[in-house]
This record gives C-alpha cells, structure tokens and sequence, in this order.
C-alpha cells in the first residue's frame, strides 16, 4: 500500500514539474520567437499557455504587450493597427476583470489608450488623454515603486509640456527617478515584467539635451 | 497487490505517453487558406499556428472530450467540441468578424457624433467648434444636410418638416420641451448643453422601432456613462457665466453644470434690431449622477431652466407695438437603468418627466400655460449570437396641459387636455456576412384620447460594395399626434402619418467621408383648419397632405492638408404640402430648394489657435404675399452669411475664444409680413423679417482645473 501511494505520488510529482517545465518552457519559447521578429507566433504560444494557465496573468498580460508593440510599429496603417489593438484590449479585458488593481495591467492599458491618441491626436486626443493620466496616477497609488508606471507618467506629461513650452524639469526628475527604481526593481519570477529602462534612458538623453 | 501496481502504471504511462495526432485545415469563406491562425485544445498546453496552406498538425496527450480552439486576428473564433480518440482530420472555416471596422452597417437617414459612432459625420469637438454654432447643438446640426436654415427660429426642420416633426430623446427617454422659450421670429436655443453629452445620433429619416411620435427626424442625445477624471470648469462670457464640476467616487459619479446668461450688458454695447424692455435673461441648471452596479449603470440626468425677457415687437395691423413679457420655467428629469439580465439579455428601463411653464403678457392680455409630460419605457435586448440580435420594448407617453388665457377686461378662459399613448415595439438585426444586413422592425401605437391605433413597419437593408463604399435602404411609416396648438382646441383628430424612402451611399475611407442621399417622403393625414390661426371655432380635419423628395450630399475630409479639417454640406429639396389653412398645395415658407454649408478647422499649431470659418447659403424661399395673384408664389433674395471663430489656448487649460457672426454684414431677410388690410391704394403693406442683429460679437475666457492639467474646453466652444 506504501509502495502504491508512494508511486502516485512520483507519478504526480513528475506530471506536476512537467506541467511546470511546460510553461517555462513555452514562455521562453515564446519570448525567443518575438526576440527573433516573429510577433504573431509569440502571440499565439502566449495565447495557448494562456488557455492552460487560467491564473496565470502573465501569458495574457504579454498577449497584450506584444500586440501593442507591433501596433506602435504600424502607427500610419490603420487596417493593421486596429485589429492589434482591438486583440490587446480584448485579452487584457479578461485579466482587469479579475484583478482591477494591478499596477503592470493599468499600465498597459494606458499604452492602448496612448497608441490610440498617437493613431489619430485629433479624434482621440481630447477623450483619452485624461483616462491616460487618470490611469497612471492609480497605478502610481498601486505601486509608487514601479519604474514603469513612473516612467509612463513622466514620459505622457512630457510630451503635452513640450508643446506647451513649458518647463520640463519636474518630469525629467520623475525619469531620473524612474531609471534609479529600474536598478533595484525586483521582478517577481523571470516572468515578470520588467521592460522598460532603455526607453527611459532614452528619454533622459532627451531630457539632458534641453 | 503488485499487478494493480503494474497495471496503474502501465496505464499511467499510457497517459502520459500515449499522444493523438490532431491535425486540419484552416480556411476563410472564400476557401483561402488562412496562414497563422492559433489552433489549440482549450485548458492545454497543446496547440500550433497553421502553416501557409491553412494546415496544422500537434500532438496531443490529453483525452476525451476536449474544446479545440481557433483564433485569428479580425475573424471569429471558432471554438469546436470534439471526442479526441475519434478525431478525424477535419478542415474548419472561419468567418471575418461582422464586429470588425469594415463590416456593412445600416445607416440610411442616420448622422452619428461622438465615440460610438464607426462612420461618424461630426467628431465629439465639432459637436461645438463649428463658428456660428456659438456652443449651441441645434446650430451645429444645422450645417448637416437635410436640414433647413430657418434663422428666425432657430429650431430644427428636417426634410421639408415642420419643427415639431422632430422629436428629440435623452439617454433614450423623450424630452417634451426640447427648446428654449422664445417669441415670433426671435431665434430659440435648444435647451441641452454639450457638455454633458458624449454622443449625438440625429437621424433624418428612416430610424428605428424604438422611437415613435416623430413624423420626420429623431434626435438621441446620450450622456456620459463615465466621466474620464475630476475636473472644474470656468467660463467668462461677454453673455454671461458658466460653471461645471465633475466629481468621482468609487462606483459613482456626478457632474453639475450650471449657467447664466444676460443678454443686458451686450445690449446697451451692440444695440440690437429687437426693442428689449428686458433682454433675454436665463438661468440653467444640469446635473448628471451616474452609478455603477455590478450588473448594471443608472444615469439621472436632471436639467432646469428659468428665462425671461421683454420685448416689443412691431404689429403692421396696429399703430402701436406689441408687448411681449414672457417668462419661462423648464425642468426635464430623466432616469435610465441599463443592466443585464440573465443569458445575454439586457434590460433598458427608465423614466423621464418634463414640465413647461409659461407666464406671457401680451399687450394687456394674460396667458399661462403648462405641460406635464411623461414617458416610461422598458426594452429587453439580446445579442443572441454575433451575427443575429433581437429587442422588445413598451413606450407610455402621458401628456397633460392646461392653460388659461385672461383677455384683458373679459372673463379668463381655461382650457386643457390630457393625452395618453401607449406602443409596442420589436426589432431584429441579421448579418449575413460581413457584407450584407438587414433590420426589420415593428412598432404598434395606440393614442387613447384621440382612439386610434396603428401599426407601422419599419425595414433597412445594407450591402457593401467594396471595400470603402456600402450602400443601405431604408422604409418605413411613421405617425404623430396633432400638435398642441390643435389639441388644445379639439381632439376629433386623427394621428398625422408619412412614409419614408430612403437610399444611402457612403464612402468611408481613413480621413475622408461622403455620403449621399436620395429619398422620398409621403405626408398624409396632416392637420387643416379654416381660419386665420387654429382657434376654438375653426372647422379642424386630417384632409392635409404632402410629399417632400431630394438630394442630401456630405463630404467630409480630415487629412489631405496638415490642420485642416472641413466638411461641405448640399441639401436639394422638392416638396409641396397642403395643409393648416393652406388654399392649395404649396412650398412651405421655411423650405429653401438649395442648402449649403462649408465648415471648416486649421489648426494653427505655432499660434496654438483654432480658426475656425463657416459659410451658410441657401436660395430663397417662399413667402405670400397679398399683393400678387397666386399663393406662396414668391421668393425672397437667397440667404447667405460667414461666420468665425478663433480660440487660442493661453496655456493648456486655458483657452481665449472670440467669434463673430456674419462678418461681411449681409443683408439677409428671412421672409415677409403683410398686413391684414389694405391700406388706401389697395395695397397690404408688409415688414421684413431679418436676424436680430446682423452681427453677432462673443468673446469668452474659458478655464479648465483637473488633475492632468491637460484638459481644456476646445471641444464644447
């Protein structure tokens, strides 16, 4: 008897940790076909591990990203751009609702958003750019460490200050800060999210131009 | 004991090793193959994305009854149920998205504003940076084609209709008093401001089941489900000032809008071709609160006013001018429950009251008068699948007015009626494909204080002919009570009735919109009477008739030149009707048989300045005149005027706006009066009717606090 509980239990250890390597494996799979330029794949092994790992946030968390990626690279093509931010919106639709309050999902949300006013400044200026900094000061209350929403926040400001020709200093701070959160943010697993630093060395060239 | 052992596992290795084959084909409805698509066993790690040829092929160890999924951007999913010991290679099909941006839609006699909208005329900013619209939605609407530029009064006519053939609706519920009080050929306002409104549907014909009591147009207004943030706003105003705030909590919100308008202080610096004792003076009031259910939302929207003015008006019967003293008091309260149900059903149940009061001395003779109305309506919607949705609702119009009329130095006279109308209504939306849908619809009315019933039809098609174009058609019968002037007096009526035709063609492409329009519209059962004005003693029947048909064409362009925004707007209108107290049938006065209207926008990014110009024209239009043989024979010079508009943001929360109406300072006449006799020579003498003021000055500082510091009031000046 011993000896049969013990084998079910091998027997689920192993079905288990290779239930476990399976995501691994995948999201690393995943990972190297979007590196190696290959989005739609990467997308669809995001979407598969998805369908297995039902609490997992991350395999649509990414679902989301990798689509607002690419829409950021077809800006000028509408037929293409709405269709990737429609699939972005949609799957990051199903991991808001389970979890309103996580800080990484807002700020992707406030990337579709911000896609959209790119798309077209004039249409959807006016009505999204206060749902942009609406989002970024709730995830700021969420997660005022998180290099990416303080990031996010000074780089949408900065955009309107400039136009404005109004002083930028305070949201070159908020940038310095946020590449200072970058070296000490801790992701929670190899998984996690944790994009972002070289756009904001970027921004603080920029900023250091000025 | 040790053959159990064996045996549990030998069939767990089975399990784990023993893999099934799932292999297929992907294609769309033209049988191409779709390269890419995601084909996976739902809850499982196995899956692959289809290769060139539309084929797939994974293992899988999984058994039983299993859920194979496929998804591919812009087309639906398929999600197909399956034994996976009998799988048989199987080739699945999936169908473009009917919900994707270039899917067919039916619009025929719609113009769409705002968010929702796929092929919206106006973005929400234009709603009110048109020049000339002087923040007001009625005015905006008017550079659209089918309607007519009816400048002494200042209200909507659609397509050769009366004003009141229009009937306006917020969040769906309808508004019995939609305009600002007013006295003859002194323009009106509508009553709502923009700011509390995110989308506008004004449709000229052809529309939905779901409303009713409109002979020629609906106009659904919609507020805002969820306002984006916090904010305070400030308006200085050579007119008045205004003041709005929104506030947000957890799962509710409010807004309030307030404004008051004097009419004074501009008056003694531009004097005005009006005689004001007292210029028009108004106070209003606007309040949304919004609140978040788990499974639903409530909107309560509530809206006051209180206006009045003094005026004296020149009378070509007497040698003294009419006093005219009226104060208005409005309220309009309205409250929408939107939720789901069980099952995909979602239940839209609302009230909404209005309550008109008027207090008007003319010369010495006192009238007062009041409406109550009300209308309940609940409507229970599906979207049973992607392509096929289904409603029902039940409307209650309950109508009460009262009014006593005090001639001087003669005994009061009252009179009042109460109207009660109860429909039914259905509707059905098919797609086809992404190319072809249909709408059918049904709406069944019964007017108890009037006792008659009808049922009207209501059908539209669409079918895309390529990829940028579509075309939709769209019938229908529509009816509406009597107007009040009428009911007041009798109520041995029957309900007024039209017929629509209407074919559209609409051209959408990134940037660029046109659309054109052809209809027809039959009148029947309009109201007649025999005397001078509709008074106790007239001979009343439903012996009226009429037809109207034309032309409407939109072009709309956004991005060929850098900043600049225009739209151009032509409406061509043939129509004759006979009724009221007509002697034949005629063109109605309001009627031009040429419509045009230029807008345009540019953005002058190193001035941060919004210029904004608008050119209204049409030709001229009928007016009687005694004089002459013949009725409703003659025509006044065609109509023309430029107005603009310049805001200029100070800093992005505030903005300087100026505008000026009619620039070049036209002479314009919007039509003629006569004289009731004739004077010596046998002739009626007669008097212009012309604008107001031929310009109109306006010079406003508006001013935006909320926490993105972004914000600002552009988009409703």
């Amino acid at each position: 008897m011993k000896k049969l509980i013990l084998t079910l239990v091998v027997v689920f250890a192993v079905f288990s940790a290779q239930s476990q390597n399976q995501y691994e494996q995948g999201m690393n799979k995943a990972f190297a076909l979007w590196k190696e330029g290959n989005p739609t794949e990467a997308v669809a092994l995001f979407e598969r591990i998805a369908s297995a790992e039902k609490n997992n946030w991350l395999p649509n968390y990414y679902v989301a990203f990798v689509n607002i990626t690419t829409a950021f690279q077809v800006m000028n093509d509408n037929e293409q751009l709405t269709p990737l931010l429609n699939k972005a919106q949609e799957t990051l639709d199903m991991e808001l609702i389970k979890d309103p309050n996580n800080a990484e999902l807002l700020v992707l949300q406030a990337l579709i958003y911000t896609a959209w006013i790119s798309s077209d400044p004039m249409k959807n200026g006016m009505k999204l750019s206060g749902k942009v900094m609406e989002l970024y000061s709730k995830a700021e209350k969420l997660a005022p460490n998180n290099p990416r929403v303080v990031f996010g926040k000074a780089e949408f400001e900065i955009g309107g200050a400039r136009y404005f020709k109004q002083d930028t200093s305070a949201m070159c701070g908020q940038i310095d800060k946020a590449i200072a959160l970058f070296s000490t943010f801790k992701p929670e697993s190899v998984f996690h999210p944790n994009w972002g630093l070289d756009r904001a060395l970027e921004a603080q060239k920029k900023c250091a131009k000025k | 004991m040790r053959t159990l052992i064996t045996f549990l596992l030998l069939t767990l290795t089975q399990i784990l090793l023993g893999q099934t084959v799932i292999s297929g084909n992907v294609m769309d409805e033209k049988k191409q193959p779709i390269q890419g698509a995601n084909v996976f066993l739902d809850g499982t790690y196995d899956g692959t994305s289809s290769d060139v040829n539309g084929n797939f092929k994974f293992l899988t160890s999984v058994k039983g009854i299993q859920v194979l999924k496929i998804t591919f951007l812009s087309y639906e999913a398929v999600e197909h149920k399956l034994t996976i010991e009998n799988y048989q290679e199987q080739t699945f099909v999936l169908r473009e998205s009917v919900n994707s941006l270039d899917a067919v839609i039916i619009n025929a006699g719609m113009l769409q504003a705002g968010d929702k909208a796929r092929v919206s005329v106006l973005k929400p900013l234009d709603i009110v940076t048109t020049a000339g619209s002087a923040g007001d939605i009625v005015s905006a609407l008017q550079t659209l084609p089918g309607t007519q530029m009816v400048g002494e009064s200042g209200r909507l006519f659609v397509r050769g209709g009366e004003s009141d053939e229009t009937q306006t609706f917020v969040d769906g519920l309808r508004v019995a008093q939609p305009y600002g009080a007013s006295a003859n050929n002194v323009p009106t306002r509508g009553r709502f401001s923009p700011f509390l409104f995110s989308g506008i549907s004004f449709s000229t014909g052809g529309f939905s089941a779901e409303y009713g009591e409109a002979l020629s147009s609906v106009l659904l207004l919609n507020t805002i489900d969820e306002p984006v943030q916090e904010q305070t706003d400030i308006s200085l105003m050579t007119v008045g000032l205004g003041l709005s705030t929104t506030k947000k909590w957890n799962k509710s919100s409010l807004s309030i809008n307030t404004a008051y308008i004097d009419l004074a202080p501009y008056q003694i610096a531009i004097p005005q071709a009006v005689d004001w004792n007292r210029p028009f003076q108004s106070l209003s009031g606007e309040a949304v609160y919004r609140y978040q259910f788990e499974q639903g939302l409530l909107k309560v929207y509530t809206a006051f006013d209180a206006s009045r003015f003094d005026l004296n008006q020149e009378n070509l019967n007497s040698q003294v001018k009419d006093r005219v003293d009226l104060n208005n008091n409005n309220l309009y309260f309205n409250a929408v429950y939107k939720g789901f149900l069980v099952n995909n059903w979602q239940l839209i149940a609302g009230a909404s009251y209005g309550l008109g009061q008027n207090k008007i001395d003319l010369n010495q003779d006192d009238i007062n008068n009041e409406e109550d109305a009300l209308h309940l309506k609940m409507k229970v919607f599906s979207k049973l699948t992607n392509r096929f949705k289904v409603s029902f609702g039940a409307d209650y119009f309950l109508t009460q007015f009262d009014e006593s009329y005090s001639p001087f130095q003669q005994s009061r006279l009252t009179i009042s009626y109460n109207s009660e109308i109860g429909a039914v209504y259905s509707e059905v939306d098919y797609f086809f494909s992404k190319k072809l849908a249909f709408n059918l619809g049904i709406r069944a009315s019964n007017n108890a204080m009037l006792e008659v019933s009808s049922v009207s039809p209501r059908a539209s098609v669409a079918y895309k002919t390529g990829k940028f174009n579509q075309f939709s058609f769209a019938y229908g019968n529509f009816e509406q009570a009597p107007r009040q002037d009428y009911l007041k007096f009798s109520n041995q009526f029957g309900t007024e009735k039209t017929q629509h035709f209407i074919l559209n063609f609409t051209f959408a492409k990134e940037g660029t919109t046109l659309r054109a329009e052809v209809y027809y519209k039959k009148y029947k059962d309009l109201v007649k009477y025999d005397t001078e004005t509709p008074i106790f003693s007239s001979d009343y029947s439903n012996s009226g008739f009429g037809y109207a048909k034309g032309l409407d064409v939109f072009w709309r362009e956004d991005s060929r030149i850098k900043n600049l925004e225009y739209w151009i707007s032509y409406s061509f209108i043939d129509t004759q009707r006979d009724y009221r107290n007509y002697l034949q049938e005629a063109t109605p006065s309001f009627v031009a048989k040429h419509t045009a209207s230029v807008v345009t926008k540019y953005w002058i990014s190193t001035l941060r300045s919004q210029l904004g110009v608008t050119y209204n024209f049409n030709s001229g239009r009928p007016y009687e005149n005694p004089n002459t043989e013949g009725f409703l024979n003659e025509k006044t010079k065609s109509f023309s005027n430029i107005n603009l508009g310049w805001a200029y943001l100070l800093s992005p929360q505030k903005i300087l706006y100026f505008s000026m109406s009619n620039v070049l300072g036209t002479k314009n006449v919007f039509g003629y009066e006569y004289s009731n006799t004739a004077n010596q020579q046998g002739m009626f003498p007669s008097r212009a009717i012309i604008p107001t003021a031929s310009r109109f000055v306006f010079v406003g500082f508006f001013w935006t606090i909320s926490a993105d510091k972004k914000t600002n009031q552009l988009d409703n000046l």
